[in-house]
């Protein structure tokens, strides 16, 4: 069979030594900055970007891909012990995981976290085997037209499940476009928006400006807040459930793994929206519905696991089509556009050791997550110790020299100083960056899609419904719009969002 | 007149400036027509949407009622960026170290009561060291590590 002869070819790339190596540095410091709060998995692939082009593109992106789902494991761990998320995905976590820590069951509900991620992050995987390639099919036989109406419903999707203002997102969405449209023009070789800076004829780069949102602009903010009591649950006991804990909860881990894995596809999903929809779907349909928000062990079974099912699917339109669903796999996108590779439907047909051995890569990496998250786990305990005091600066510092190594150019950092006022004036107003990011890294490609799609029906803006796949997905987005504006569902989004 | 949200109040406002500069700018980009799209084609029609969304958030923050924008941290956002401006100014004549050490020590500052100036000089020497030896013998990034004489 074709699936088999591929995953045997991704199994040869990801089980050599060196991709094994790369794999575990991923999913290690994934797992670090997934414990540590106050720093993402977006900032950390950031800041090795500049690196990843020391690597070939595959052992890059298998170590950039470990940070993300690598981070979703590390997440419970502080969720459940402090009852901070260590990780936006974890929130729920700390509901009823830290009201077992405190009841003494630690140890079973980083167990069933582990588990249940496990299991959830294997699934998913195959769930990519399979409905990644005739995906891919599809996309390739998608004109300029189909692109640019699929960009505009995942961009508007991106919206609706951000969190907060609906319009504020419109708003940043389209100044993302705007920012990303920066730089010489492709086509005319005017440059735009460059305010006679040279070091902008390229564009403002995308390592700067992430890191200045989501590693500089978040530190002040987070610099701020008050110092969160740290509630350090340090006896652990036995990490294993027992069989009664592991029985009650396979249906939770099905149910999250479904779920984690349908939400992650969606733009703008991934780990953060399933984890919320996985917990509320839980309080709904489990039975007995006992004690939610008490130290019910299903309540960290069922967010736990989609949100890792979650962050593995949502690989699927970044490899496929080349749209990226969340911040962290607009960055994958960057890793691929340094390495020369532009990401969509071809590199599966063109590359396919990239895409297989990707693929491949995160079974051996949830395997290595679950030997690092279990019986490490008092490791990663003594981590939270670490003052924030002394994170905060290192973390600049390494933003600093991740800006400056990717042109070797010292305007980039100054890009970078500028865009963390930004990042923070937004974070104050409310502002969520996460559309800006996407419509950024969308920008230039949605302008050279419509300049094919109305060069080919000559200026008719017709072409955009009467394409009938076209039409589709813009139905999708007003639809999508429409039902936002509905006042009762309305209610319901802020309800799930904020919880 | 008063502003019931100021949150959106001033985001409209931060659209409305932006959607200046860009429609500003794009002025001097030749338009084209739909069928030919000019570099100036795209950046008006953003600039318009842009600008619609912050008239309509300025104008509905007179009418709903919404939350007050925080304090502002200003010194400790200014110290941050006076760190990393020391570095991107400092990174290619000074070199990595003293670059680096210029920007961990300063943004410690940032929040300056918890601030120990010993832990601080260790935090940016160990930071130097693992940078050098990572960065440039490890992964041979070719940045200068010292001041060039």
């Amino acid at each position: 069979m074709d699936a088999l002869a591929n995953l045997a070819l991704g199994f040869g790339v990801a089980l050599t030594l060196q991709n094994i190596a790369y794999c575990f540095i991923g999913v290690f410091l994934g797992t670090v900055v997934g414990v540590l709060p106050g720093i993402g998995p977006v900032t950390t692939v950031a800041m090795l970007l500049p690196i990843s082009f020391t690597l070939s593109p595959v052992s890059a992106m298998i170590m950039l891909a470990g940070i993300y789902y690598g981070a979703q494991y590390g997440g419970s761990t502080t969720a459940i012990l402090v009852n901070i998320p260590g990780e936006a995905s974890s929130v729920v976590t700390t509901i009823d995981g830290h009201q077992m820590a405190r009841q003494g069951r630690a140890g079973p509900a980083l167990g069933i976290a582990a588990i249940g991620s496990f299991f959830a992050g294997c699934a998913a995987t195959l769930l990519i085997c399979v409905a990644a390639p005739p995906l891919a099919a599809i996309a390739l036989e998608f004109g300029p037209a189909e692109y640019f109406s699929l960009m505009v419903c995942g961009l508007i999707a991106a919206v609706v499940l951000a969190r907060g203002s609906v319009v504020k997102a419109i708003g940043m969405v389209v100044l993302g476009l705007l920012l990303g449209l920066a730089g010489t023009d492709v086509n005319s070789g005017i440059r735009r928006f460059t305010f006679g800076y040279t070091g902008l004829a390229d564009g403002i780069e995308f390592v700067a400006l992430s890191m200045a949102i989501y590693g500089i602009g978040e530190i002040v903010y987070n610099l701020e807040q008050k110092a969160a009591q740290a509630d350090v649950m340090s006896r652990i006991g036995r990490v294993w459930p027992a069989w009664e804990d592991i029985r009650i909860c396979i249906p939770s881990i099905l149910r999250g793994t479904v779920l984690g894995s349908l939400l992650g596809v969606l733009p703008g999903g991934g780990a953060l929206l399933a984890a919320f929809g996985a917990y509320t779907l839980e309080k709904k349909v489990a039975k007995p519905p006992r004690n939610f928000g008490n130290g019910d062990i299903r309540g960290v079974a069922a967010p736990e696991s989609a949100n890792n099912a979650g962050a593995q699917t949502s690989f699927i339109p970044m490899l496929t089509l080349g749209i990226p669903s969340n911040p962290t796999m607009a960055m994958m996108i960057g890793a691929l556009m340094i390495h020369g590779i532009s990401p969509g439907p071809r590199v599966m047909t063109e590359r396919p050791e990239l895409f297989w051995g990707l693929v491949a890569s995160m079974w051996v990496g949830n395997l290595m997550l679950v030997i690092l998250n279990l019986p490490l786990v008092g490791m990663w305990v003594k981590l939270l110790r670490i003052p924030y005091r002394m994170l905060f600066p290192a973390i600049i510092g390494f933003c600093c020299v991740g800006a400056f190594t990717v042109n070797s150019n010292m305007f980039d950092v100054l890009v970078m100083a500028f865009f963390a006022v930004f990042g923070y004036l937004c974070l104050k107003l409310e502002c969520e960056p996460a559309p800006l990011i996407l419509g950024f890294v969308l920008g230039p490609l949605m302008e050279e899609n419509m300049r094919r799609a109305l060069l080919i029906s000559r200026g008719d803006p017709r072409v955009f419904v009467e394409e009938p796949i076209s039409l589709a997905f813009l139905i999708a987005a007003v639809g999508l719009l429409l039902v936002v504006a509905a006042p009762a569902i309305r209610m319901k989004r802020e309800e799930v969002l904020k919880e | 007149m008063t502003i019931r949200a100021p949150k959106d109040f001033w985001s409209g406002l931060m659209f409305l400036a932006f959607a200046a500069v860009a429609l500003l700018s794009a002025r001097g980009y030749s338009l084209g027509s739909a069928g030919k799209m000019g570099p100036g084609y795209f950046p008006l029609l953003l600039g318009l949407v842009l600008a619609l969304i912050g008239a309509i958030l300025v104008a509905r923050s007179f009418v709903i009622q919404g939350e007050r924008v925080g304090r502002l941290s200003v010194l400790p956002l200014m110290v941050v960026v006076l760190g990393v401006c020391l570095f991107a100014f400092s990174i290619e004549t000074l070199g990595l170290v003293v670059a680096l050490v210029a920007v961990t020590v300063v943004s410690a500052l940032a929040s300056w009561k918890d601030f120990r100036l010993r832990e601080a000089a260790l935090l940016a020497a160990a930071l130097a060291a693992f940078a050098v030896g990572v960065f440039v013998y490890g992964l041979r990034l070719p940045l200068p590590v010292w001041p060039a004489l």
